[in-house]
């Protein structure tokens, strides 16, 4: 009982000089913070509408119906220029394709309209969006053309919308940001602050009093671990909030993975702070730990870019498996005991770097 | 063994993996309530005497009795009995006077008033500061408030005055005067010998891990004129130092 007081002591100072370090606050909520904007901002406004520029010539009844149908398809955003001016926005990019409704178009002779042609040109760099309107243009004419000559149709498309998991680059990105950011808490907190209080005398002072060291360690990783699932939440949420991320899985499942991954590079931490005599040394070794990670491991982009001799290793890195467990609980739904080679991975980048910490680790 | 001895050491050795021996069989005893000082040159073994008697030094042979409790096979049982004032200790950043105070209380199962204790040392004013903010003799008065959390038999302090200007240094005397009236005994280590014939009951004068001489500080002074000794200069009524305090006062330039 009076350990377990001992310890909470602990973690409730520990927590309180954690927090009031404006560094961390920084590193581990704004910065991420940031950088989620950045990519949220950049991700969404993907699938613009196609830009169609009309140009009328007839004045028929017809023709009228027509331009009001275009202007009812959702996917069109519709300017009516003339045929110049059409020409040139094409020209210039700043439009998709040019619609031009000819001047007999729907005037009608003995119950049939004058054969016509409505001409639509598009940029040839650009053939997607046209082709999608040509298709939309094509349907709108023959229905027309079955409406004022009164044919019943022979053959008809019925369309229903479904509503699929739009999962865009933001969906993607988050769980590997948040990632990095339990990375970099893992390894650089850890690291600086022992290192620090091992060379001021602060942890023999600790050493002094009846508190096992062991539990010291201890108190330190649950204030780390309290801090990274505030950050996730932080996180989850503003994307959430701010850019529509999707969380098709548990939240359980995913936090679980946040803390795997934290308890991961704490271990890391702990080695380099054990290691590391001075404060000097920190910073280089635990970037050249974690600046390889952060390329090699798909935080940004997926790893499927990568050449194959490449990929057999990255598979196998520390954050591949955390970053991978995420994205498929967030993005996917899997449930976490669906994933037992990202369970194995990270229980053995555990097992290694904890052993690591063991060996290397110094009081003085 | 009689009750008013609370720390008994016998044949103390600390032999380092490198072969150097630090302590060579060093045996004191210290009585309840005394002020014991370890005097002697910087390398003399009075810090690793301290540390292996504390707990935080493994020792090589020799046997360490604490309040009856034998040091060696219960370091933690001798953890929460005792104050330890290390050399250069510094405490965490980012948390204030009270907070350490309670911590330190928290970390020994024990609870106490932080006000009360800081007031004690004089830093009630402080309370709400960082040790960053603080002065050296400030520091040096709240670390031995650290000491004092687990209400301890015995409060081990290593170079308390060190670095400190003549006024705090006397401010700090009379903080020790004071634990000492509380009924705590305090084993300091020292090379000023102004302090240590001011401040301490007995004193252990220690040279190349060995102790050389044991007794107080006025009998010690009486043995060696009784050799024959004579000062090689000249004795006044009265030393620089008062002089320096006579004319910069007594009162603390925290």
């Amino acid at each position: 009982m009076k350990t377990v007081k001992s310890f909470v002591a602990m973690v409730k100072a520990s927590l309180k000089m954690f927090m009031r370090n404006k560094g961390t606050i920084v590193f581990s909520l704004l910065l991420p913070m940031v950088m989620l904007s950045v990519f949220g901002f950049l991700s969404s406004n993907s699938g613009p509408a196609i830009r169609l520029a009309i140009t009328n010539h007839s004045t028929t009844e017809m023709a009228a119906e027509f331009e009001k149908e275009l202007v009812q398809v959702g996917a069109f955003s519709i300017e009516t220029l003339s045929e110049a001016e059409a020409a040139d926005a094409l020209g210039k990019g700043h439009v998709d394709l040019h619609v031009i409704v000819p001047e007999r178009f729907g005037e009608m002779k003995d119950g049939r309209p004058v054969p016509e042609q409505i001409e639509t040109r598009f940029n040839n760099g650009k053939p997607q969006g046209a082709q999608i309107a040509n298709l939309v243009i094509s349907q709108i004419v023959n229905s027309l053309d079955r409406k004022f000559t009164g044919n019943a149709p022979m053959l008809s498309i019925k369309t229903t919308g479904v509503t699929v998991n739009d999962l865009g680059y933001f969906d993607f990105v988050l769980p590997g940001i948040l990632a990095m950011t339990i990375m970099q808490l893992g390894i650089f907190s850890v690291a600086f602050s022992f290192v620090a209080w091992k060379l001021n005398g602060a942890l023999r002072r600790i050493q002094a009093t009846p508190i096992h060291p062991f539990q010291f360690v201890l108190a330190q990783a649950v204030v780390r671990l309290i801090v990274v699932i505030m950050t996730a939440t932080v996180l989850v949420g503003f994307g959430a909030w701010f850019f529509d991320f999707h969380m098709m899985g548990s939240y359980i499942d995913f936090a679980l993975v946040c803390i795997i991954g934290a308890l991961i590079f704490l271990g890391v931490g702990f080695s380099i702070a054990g290691w590391a005599r001075e404060e000097t040394q920190v910073a280089p070794v635990a970037n050249l730990v974690q600046l390889p990670l952060l390329l090699l491991s798909g935080i940004f982009f997926p790893a499927e870019v990568f050449p194959k001799w490449l990929q057999s290793i990255t598979n196998f890195l520390p954050l591949t498996y955390v970053v991978d467990a995420m994205r498929k609980i967030a993005n996917e739904g899997t449930s976490l005991w669906e994933l037992p080679g990202d369970l194995l991975g990270m229980c053995v980048w555990m097992a290694v770097t904890y052993t690591i910490a063991v060996k290397l680790f110094r009081w003085e | 063994m009689s009750s008013s001895i609370v720390l008994q050491v016998e044949n103390l050795v600390k032999t380092y993996d490198n072969g150097v021996e630090a302590v060579k069989g060093v045996s004191f005893n210290v009585n309840r309530g005394e002020v014991f000082g370890i005097l002697g040159p910087n390398g003399a073994g009075k810090t690793t005497t301290l540390e292996m008697i504390e707990g935080l030094r493994p020792i090589t042979s020799g046997t360490i009795i604490l309040d009856g409790i034998n040091a060696v096979q219960h370091p933690y049982k001798i953890k929460e009995r005792i104050g330890i004032q290390l050399q250069s200790s510094s405490f965490f950043q980012n948390l204030r006077l009270n907070e350490l105070i309670e911590m330190f209380a928290a970390l020994y199962g024990c609870k106490v008033d932080p006000l009360k204790l800081l007031d004690d040392v004089g830093l009630k004013d402080k309370a709400r500061a960082m040790v960053k903010e603080l002065s050296g003799g400030q520091k040096q008065r709240f670390s031995i408030a650290t000491t004092l959390v687990n209400n301890p038999v015995v409060v081990f302090l290593d170079e308390p005055t060190t670095g400190l200007d003549p006024q705090a240094r006397r401010n700090l005397w009379e903080l020790i005067g004071q634990i000492r009236e509380r009924g705590t005994t305090v084993v300091l280590t020292t090379h000023y010998m102004d302090e240590a014939q001011s401040l301490c009951d007995r004193i252990a004068i220690m040279d190349d891990g060995k102790i050389v001489a044991l007794d107080s500080p006025g009998q010690l002074i009486r043995q060696l004129l009784a050799r024959g000794f004579t000062p090689r200069t000249e004795v006044h009524a009265a030393t620089l130092e008062d002089v320096f305090l006579d004319l910069t006062g007594k009162t603390l330039r925290d």
